[in-house]
């Protein structure tokens, strides 16, 4: 075999490696391969775009590009680099955000060597961030968390390096110690207590828990779990459930207090309707009423009138009784003629009456018997208020006093001081009301 | 613990795009075969 043939064989060789190792995605092993690969022979296009490939895996966007240009100045046609460098032209943005992520990540690694490693953080937080598949900047990153101490930022970030490739030596040696520095931490035992005690009863063995406590702890635990239920429970009527029943009340409530407060309203107003209607017929009832009472008044003032008038025609009866009988007589009630027989039997009748009452009054009151007095002057003001110039009212209102009815006298002192104001016997009856029993000069 | 300082010295800065043009030029695309034919034309 030509010793050219064998290098293109060794070149296919390393390519299948190549091959197996990124379909594992054990990049920097596939890397590796493909170089071999090359090295064997340099027209191995295969090789060469898997390179590209592996290349832009790892987030080295500038070296898959130069692997596939290569390759399609080797073959131009029917060539797979053909494709990756057209996708890649497709996404402009995408090639621009890589190529920020891979100037921040050198700018990180010069921040690194001059002790700026806080800067180099936040930065390289933003590369993985714009550039996931970065797989350098998280392990630039895993190194700084590292060294900072910081184990569990370091895992995780590890962890992402190690899945865009899972033998790549820096990502294994970083986890590697980040292993040891966990297994060096103390690792708190638990005292090894003995979980049972054992005696014999006898012939028999008997086996017990240790902590006699523990049955009571459970028991304790079990109660302690449904008292927290039971308050949760309760939390959650309280807070969620009853609200809610008490505003659907509240919203019941309401409708009700509406429904009713509608009612109400239309049965006053139907109360209020019935109302004017019952008025409507009182008033109706009450005019009749007072139609026909005024029909009765107006007979019997006639009757009277006309008994009056015979009587005085006949002369039987005492004028004192025949002005009783006028006395109930309504003159309101009577036409014009009978108005004119009614005035004339007063004029002829009345004064008779009430000289004879006056003079019986005063002779009365003059032998202190104020009642009979009284009831004298009153017969005198019923028919006459101011008879004799007020003197019989005064008089009246002096029997009262001195009977002792001073509530009496007193309404009668101030009748008498609105019927004649200014007057000798208005200055009387305030003496009257002062307490000071005013005498009476009378010369009749 | 490893040393820092030893261990970023192994992180080198990655190919920017900008240098895609000057690192095809300088590509080393010598394989075997050019290294052989180069031998048996020095022994030649």
């Amino acid at each position: 075999m030509e010793l050219t043939q064998k290098f293109l064989y060794q070149s296919n060789y390393w390519y299948n490696d190549g091959l197996e190792r990124a379909k594992v995605r054990d990049m920097s092993g596939a890397i590796r391969s493909l170089k071999h690969s090359l090295k064997y022979n340099r027209d191995n296009v295969p090789a060469r775009n898997l390179l590209g490939l592996t290349y832009y895996g790892c987030g080295e966007a500038a070296e898959a590009v130069i692997h596939w240009i290569i390759s399609r100045s080797i073959q131009p046609r029917d060539n797979l680099a053909n494709y990756y460098i057209k996708r890649i032209q497709q996404s402009p943005n995408e090639l621009e955000r890589q190529k920020q992520a891979i100037h921040k990540y050198n700018q990180c690694l010069a921040y690194c060597r001059q002790n700026g490693e806080d800067l180099a953080i936040i930065q390289l937080k933003k590369v993985i961030a714009s550039h996931p598949t970065f797989l350098k900047a998280y392990q630039l990153l895993g190194l700084l968390y590292l060294t900072g101490k910081e184990y569990s930022n370091a895992r995780q970030v590890l962890r992402k390096a190690h899945k865009l490739d899972n033998a790549n030596p820096i990502t294994l040696r970083y986890m590697y110690e980040l292993n040891r520095v966990r297994e060096k931490k103390p690792i708190r035992l638990k005292e090894n207590k003995p979980q049972t005690v054992s005696y014999s009863v006898g012939n028999e063995t008997v086996i017990q828990p240790a902590n006699p406590d523990s049955k009571e702890k459970a028991r304790i635990s079990i109660l302690l779990n449904l008292l927290i239920g039971a308050v949760m429970g309760v939390a959650v009527l309280w807070f969620l459930i009853i609200p809610q029943i008490q505003q659907s009340k509240a919203f019941q409530t309401n409708d009700d207090i509406v429904a009713y407060s509608d009612e109400i309203a239309s049965q006053n107003a139907e109360i209020s309707a019935l109302k004017t209607e019952l008025d409507t017929y009182r008033n109706a009832s009450e005019e009749s009423e007072s139609a026909k009472e005024t029909a009765k008044s107006t007979q019997a003032s006639y009757e009277l009138l006309l008994k009056v008038k015979e009587q005085y025609d006949s002369q039987t009866v005492s004028n004192a009784d025949m002005a009783e009988s006028l006395g109930e007589v309504n003159r309101e009630a009577l036409g014009e003629g009978a108005k004119a027989l009614y005035d004339t039997l007063v004029e002829v009748i009345y004064p008779s009456v009430l000289e004879t009452r006056y003079t019986s009054g005063k002779a009365s009151y003059d032998v202190a018997e104020y009642e009979t007095a009284a009831a004298s002057f009153q017969g005198i003001i019923d028919i006459q208020e101011d008879y004799n110039e007020g003197k019989a009212l005064l008089y009246l209102a002096n029997s009262y006093a001195r009977s002792g009815d001073t509530d009496k006298a007193e309404e009668v002192y101030q009748k008498l001081l609105d019927l004649m104001p200014d007057t000798d016997i208005a200055a009387k009856a305030q003496k009257g009301i002062d307490g000071d029993i005013p005498e009476v000069e009378d010369t009749q | 613990m490893f040393d820092f300082e030893e261990e970023i010295k192994k992180f080198q800065p990655s190919l920017e795009v900008a240098d895609i043009e000057n690192a095809i030029r300088d590509e080393d695309l010598t394989d075997l075969r050019d290294i052989l034919n180069e031998l048996l034309n020095q022994i030649k």
